[in-house]
């Protein structure tokens, strides 16, 4: 397939490129805004919004009593209001909507609004919501072997604590919906969601209404990131409550700020681990306690929590295995996807337990890792039982190690660290294995309606929504491939729920594994229409040796028979004849997932269609004064099966790369002691900018992989690069432990930001000098006792 | 004085009278302006406050009324009567007019330099303003550019090769055949003082000092504002409606530089753009102080006078101007007086600046030989990052080794600019040794309780603040 640029790469650079908030609309537009709770967990005692009706240019201020259907908008289990009614558990919450003819008059009048709260105690910290046992729901388990029995009769253990921090998602385009009213019942909703189905649904819920009432289209997103899976719903609901109040349209566009407290965020977990293995460093059990933060209500926590405990394996095999798995509940905006979706922290937990063998085994922890990947014959089944097939391990791990020189380098790190004293480098080899399927197994299906018109173009519409990962232009070249046209024939629609209904989200990294099948499946049926008139076409001038349908093919913008190539005639050409003989031009496709099963009760089965794999070695350097950190450089190989667009590819591998590392690095969230959210702008918040990617930033995929499982031999490709990062936040781990000359074990955390970095380095230097220093030294690191010291 | 202002959009001038019933106020971002038109949604708002640069335009000014300098800008911190006289480019303005992409727009493509694309505007202006500017661009230079642009979907390595790639056309382009037309279009609008009058505000902009004077005298709580890069946050985050204000950017007497043999004179109104190639040589540590200040499109815009005037705790320049021994000019209608930078922070925002002064420069003496300044900003991101704490360090010390005198200025530590005052008495007449400083490190939390907030906690910043004293010792044995 010839790779084309981003389909709409022509539009961004000149700024044609239309977003929700460039939409034309006639001058009824109203703005909406969202009235918050300024507190973590109160009651609401009264209000009066008497006096914010009257402000000038007011249209509508709303609360929960003027929502005329259900008042929800929970994606799964229903327990997120729309408008707060008796109680608001986190600041954010939404409680009132205004409608105003400008944002300026949105904001006087919520100056108007008179509210009384009585203050309830809030949960703040996963700590406390354990403490109160505030579970968000039953805990989860995964169990292999007998991971007690084991570690108990394992030659080492070691004991450990992580913690991994929230993280927002900085789509540049902060949430934003618009909606228009059309006759009777109907709205027309625009809407920065990555489900448009379900955005359909909660519209329909809230409103009181059928679906079929509601029509949500989606041209492109200014990013996503799971950020708008769910909650690009809540900016929708709202503007279609003012809409229909005001019958007018209504854009409901969050400032950057209020986005920032108003949404949920990746989770932030802390993990109880012990892990036991040999002497050689083969590991033997591991036993994982995972607490995460859910925030105020469900969304797609436990989804997300089970993805957490898919990936506390990452690449290695550990026969005895055991997982407890809890979400809690505490008064934050409620967490929500983020890409990744949990993996990132159920692999940090390996990791660090990987990386933290090799320390105290005094080995390279590229060799512990080698050492414990699945194999491909035999150690090969996970601890849920899915088998690890088609493994790409041990061909990423060889070229890597080659072609990122890691031998030489890594003695050269060392040598570096012997000479200074106050700068040291780090480097660090990680692996990423990522299951693909959404593990919620029902929702791998995709719909798709492709329509050829009489002068022989198509126009493609599928379920997926297009958030800058390049779907809509893989698509392109699917349907291009697959109907042998030029990809000026075809022309990829905005996602709208009229054409293709009941759609799954846009997640998973499957967007264009699963809708580019059901594309797929829709031109077959279109093709084998066509085939069949253009066997009775061809038998018309040719009545002594009949075409064979399957001899049929479409090729070059020709449609031929291959049997006797001088039969042929134009695409173009042919489309008017199947007008003529009645040929329907319009099919729908559908796809689901085959082969996958997964028993949530029992956590075994096989939840995944295949394995996306990735490696990744960085090499950092710190200033051991200030805790500041350098990226030198980072060599990636990633598996993408036989790409459908290798640049599309490669931006996804470095986009998700560099997220990774805001991650690992900068991207710090801070609550006060009240629930405010102090990295509330990106003043404070710090995602990674120009200056913060590798030095030197060496990106391959790896060749000559084709995948069986997927469209076109391909991989998806959009959640797994982001885990790569982890290489980066150990080569920091390394760096830092070289203070201490890796004799000892360093603190350490997630994000590792220059405060984590510089006070690591303290305690290092503290427990260096410390009298009693050889207890200090080998605490941390002796088997028998860190038992004691969780 | 004219009520209204001009610029030229889209090859021609634009006129806004602020008067007429259905008009804006004059604090109307011009992010907001274009983004009203019907053809200018091309620009972004990312964050309205000057960190993402989805909002970047660029502005043609006229140097020395024949030359135009294109500066990017973050249209979301710029008032519209601050691009009077200007030429406004947005990125509707880049393609050919016969259809062809600019250079920088075809190279993001090829390069797939965009994703979702919402960036993309922003960056394609950056890149604009690389290519007016800079031929071949270095690594250095291209990052440099692009600082002020977040991206989220691509880890930005196609936008620094696209920028590589188009960059090397000597700034030739469709505006380039234009040139002549608007030079003639900017000098034809009148660069006179600007009054705009609304019935909830009041904008002025002068051309000189004297009716700043006057003006202030009447309106003795209008807000000066010089490249506004503080006071618009106001504006777009608060959502103040500020009654007054002046507007100090069109006054030439603030944008002096003048060196002498012994100072370096900078006007309040001197750009930090203007000021960094007027500095690199006799004040490397200013120098580098600026070189990860905010971003270009900030640089652009923010001024001496506007740090000095905000005399944040964490203001960039301060720390470091204070061991140059910098002093401030301050005059007032009927005087003026220096005051060195030791007597002019009193408290969180306090200054010893009368209501009725300005700031109108800043005077830095240049060091005598021997004399050794360094200054060191920590922050959670490197650039474009406001500092978690920041130092300004200087030694003067005799040949013996001992230290004569001894600066040790910190931005972060304290409501205000401060010195270590123990442990700079500490090490007078000390040797300038490891084990020296090592002694004095404990002594700098005699001068500091440092708070937590959302940038750190008070012991990362006590332990980065002995460090940076470790870190000042090690630069001069170094003799970096
Ligand atoms: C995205 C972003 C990044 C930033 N990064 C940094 C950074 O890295 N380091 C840093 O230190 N700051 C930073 N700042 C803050 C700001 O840019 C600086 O403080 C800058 O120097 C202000 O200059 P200005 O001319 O824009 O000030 P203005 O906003 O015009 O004015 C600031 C204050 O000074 C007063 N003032 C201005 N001129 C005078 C005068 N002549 N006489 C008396 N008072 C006067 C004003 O009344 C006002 O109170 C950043 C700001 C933004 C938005
Ligand atoms: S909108 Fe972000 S810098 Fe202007
Ligand atoms: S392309 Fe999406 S933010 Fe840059």
């Amino acid at each position: 397939m010839n790779t084309p640029p981003h389909e709409s790469g022509e539009k961004h650079v000149t700024g044609e490129a239309v977003y929700i908030d460039d939409i034309p609309v006639n001058a009824q537009l109203l703005a909406g805004r969202v009235v918050y709770s300024p507190h973590a967990h109160a009651r609401i005692v009264s209000f009066d919004l008497s006096q914010a009706k009257k402000v000038l240019g007011v249209h509508a201020v709303l609360c929960h009593k003027d929502i005329p259907g259900h008042n929800q908008m929970g994606p799964v289990v229903k327990d997120e209001p729309c408008l707060a009614m008796d109680e608001v558990v986190c600041i954010g919450q939404a409680v009132f909507l205004i409608a105003a003819e400008t944002e300026e008059q949105c904001l006087e009048a919520e100056k108007k609004i008179k509210i009384k709260y009585e203050l309830l105690e809030p949960i703040l910290t996963l700590e406390k919501a354990i403490e109160k046992n505030n579970l968000l729901g039953p805990p989860r388990t995964m169990h292999r072997g007998d991971a007690e029995a084991a570690l108990k009769s394992s030659p080492h253990t070691i004991k450990g604590v992580l913690r991994t921090g929230a993280q927002e998602h900085w789509y540049l385009e902060t949430q934003i919906c618009l909606c228009v009213p059309g006759e009777g019942k109907e709205i027309n909703v625009f809407s920065s969601t990555q489900h448009p189905s379900e955005t359909q649904a909660l519209i329909a819920g809230v409103l009181g209404v059928g679906k079929h009432d509601v029509v949500v289209e989606v041209r492109r997103m200014g990013g996503a990131f799971g950020g708008k899976e769910t909650q690009g719903n809540h900016a929708a609901c709202w503007s279609a409550l003012l809409c229909n109040a005001t019958k007018r349209p209504v854009k409901v566009r969050l400032f950057r700020d209020d986005d920032q407290k108003m949404t949920g965020k990746r989770h932030r977990i802390l993990a109880k681990y012990e892990v036991g293995f040999d002497d050689d460093g083969m590991l033997n059990a591991f036993k994982v306690e995972v607490n995460s933060d859910a925030g105020c209500a469900t969304d797609l926590s436990f989804a997300i929590l089970e993805r957490t405990m898919l990936h506390t394996d990452n690449c290695y095999y550990v026969p005895n295995f055991s997982i407890l798995a809890r979400a809690w509940k505490t008064n934050l905006p409620s967490n929500t996807a983020f890409r990744g979706f949990g993996g990132p922290q159920g692999m940090a937990i390996a990791e660090t337990a990987v990386d933290r063998v090799a320390r105290f085994l005094k080995k390279d922890a590229a060799e512990i890792r080698h050492k414990n990947f699945y194999g491909i014959e035999s150690r090969n089944v996970t601890q849920y039982g899915q088998t690890v097939e088609n493994n790409r391990l041990f061909l990423l791990y060889d070229q890597l190690m080659k072609s990122s020189e890691y031998s030489r380098r890594k003695r050269e790190v060392n040598e570096f660290n012997a000479a200074n004293e106050f700068q040291k480098k780090g480097l660090a080899i990680t692996p990423v294995k990522f299951g693909i399927s959404f593990t919620t197994t029902y929702l791998n299906q995709a719909g798709a309606l492709v329509n050829v018109y009489k002068d022989g173009t198509i126009l493609v519409n599928h379920g997926g929504t297009e958030m800058g990962q390049g779907l809509h232009t893989k698509i392109h070249q699917i349907a291009a491939a697959e109907f042998g046209v030029s990809l000026d024939k075809v022309k990829v629609n905005a996602t709208n729920t009229s054409k293709v209904p009941n759609t799954s989200p846009t997640a998973a990294s499957a967007g264009a594994d699963l809708n580019g099948m059901a594309v797929k499946n829709a031109i077959d049926t279109l093709k084998s229409r066509i085939a069949t008139a253009m066997v009775q076409i061809f038998l018309d001038e040719n009545p002594d040796i009949p075409s064979l349908h399957n001899s049929i093919v479409f090729k070059d913008d020709w449609i031929i028979d291959s049997d006797h190539p001088e039969r042929k005639i134009l695409f173009s050409d042919a489309m008017p004849l199947m007008n003529l003989r009645q040929v329907s031009l319009s099919a729908t496709g559908f796809y689901k997932t085959p082969n996958i099963e997964w028993d949530k009760k029992k956590s075994w089965g096989r939840p995944f269609n295949y394995y996306a794999f990735g490696m990744c070695v960085s090499e950092v350097m710190i200033d051991v004064l200030t805790g500041q950190h350098t990226l030198l450089r980072t060599d990636i190989l990633h598996d993408v099966g036989d790409s459908l667009n290798p640049a599309i590819d490669m931006g996804q591998v470095e986009g998700g790369y560099i997220q990774g590392v805001g991650w690992c690095t900068t991207e710090e969230i801070k609550w006060d002691d009240k629930g405010n959210l102090l990295t509330h702008s990106p003043d404070t918040y710090k995602i990674p900018s120009v200056q913060d990617i590798p030095k030197d930033f060496r990106v391959e995929l790896l060749q000559g992989v084709p995948n069986p499982n997927a469209i076109r031999k391909s991989k998806a490709v959009a959640e797994p690069p982001l885990m790569l990062a982890l290489s980066t936040w150990l080569a920091i781990k390394d760096a830092i432990s070289a203070v201490a000359d890796h004799e000892l074990e360093p603190e350490f955390a997630l994000p590792a930001t220059n405060e984590v970095i510089l006070l690591s380095i303290e305690n290092l230097k503290a427990r260096m000098r410390s009298s009693d220093g050889e207890a200090v030294l080998k605490a941390p690191l002796t088997a028998k006792t860190s038992r004691s010291k969780t | 004085m004219i009520p209204e202002i001009s610029f030229v959009l889209d090859g021609s001038i634009v006129t806004i009278d602020f008067t007429k019933p259905s008009s804006r106020g004059p604090t109307t971002t011009v992010l907001n302006y274009l983004r009203s038109l019907p053809g200018h949604k091309g620009v972004k708002e990312g964050c309205a406050e000057g960190d993402c640069g989805a909002c970047t335009v660029v502005l043609g000014e006229l140097v020395g009324n024949k030359s135009i300098r294109y500066k990017s800008a973050d249209s979301c911190l710029l008032f519209l009567p601050m691009i009077h006289g200007r030429q406004l480019i947005t990125v509707e303005n880049l393609k050919d007019p016969s259809g062809e992409l600019h250079p920088v727009q075809s190279a993001m493509v090829e390069s797939s330099g965009s994703q979702c694309g919402f960036c993309t505007p922003g960056i394609v202006m950056s890149l604009f303003s690389l290519y007016k500017s800079t031929d071949h661009p270095t690594r250095l230079q291209i990052d440099d550019a692009l600082t002020g642009n977040l991206c989220r979907c691509t880890g930005y390595k196609p936008i620094i090769e696209a920028a590589a790639h188009a960059c090397v056309h000597k700034g030739l382009d469709h505006l380039s055949r234009d040139y002549s037309r608007i030079v003639g279009l900017l000098k034809s609008i009148p660069q006179a003082p600007i009054h705009i009058k609304t019935k909830l505000q009041s904008y002025f902009k002068p051309t000189s000092l004297s009716a700043v004077f006057s003006h202030r005298r009447q309106h003795p709580d209008a807000v000066i504002v010089s490249g506004a890069t503080d006071v618009a946050l106001r504006v777009t985050k608060k959502h103040e409606l500020i009654p007054e204000i002046i507007d100090l950017s069109d006054i030439a007497e603030l944008k002096a530089i003048t060196n002498t043999a012994t100072t370096l004179t900078i006007g309040a109104g001197v750009t930090l753009t203007e000021a960094m190639p007027r500095i690199e040589h006799d004040f490397p540590a200013l120098y580098k102080m600026l070189s990860v200040f905010g971003s270009q499109q900030i640089r652009n815009l923010a001024t001496f006078g506007g740090n000095l005037g905000s005399a944040s705790p964490i203001g960039d320049a301060l720390p470091v101007l204070m061991a140059y021994g910098a002093k401030v000019v301050l005059k007032r209608p009927n005087g003026k007086r220096d005051v060195s930078l030791d007597d002019y922070f009193l408290g969180y925002r306090k200054t010893a600046r009368a209501a009725n002064e300005l700031i109108t420069a800043i005077v830095i003496p240049k060091l005598k030989n021997g004399a050794a300044v360094r200054s060191y900003k920590i922050s959670k991101r490197k650039d474009l990052d406001i500092s978690t704490l920041s130092g300004g360090f200087r030694l003067d010390a005799k040949n013996s080794g001992t230290v004569k005198n001894i600066v040790l200025a910190y931005g972060g530590m304290a409501e205000r600019t401060k010195r270590a005052t123990t442990a700079e008495q500490f090490l007078v007449g000390k040797q300038w040794n490891r084990q020296t400083v090592e002694r004095a490190m404990p002594l700098i939390d005699k001068d500091f309780t440092p708070i937590s907030d959302a940038r750190a906690g008070a012991e990362f910043r006590k332990v980065a603040a002995r460090n940076l004293l470790l870190k000042f010792w090690t630069d001069t044995v170094m003799n970096e």
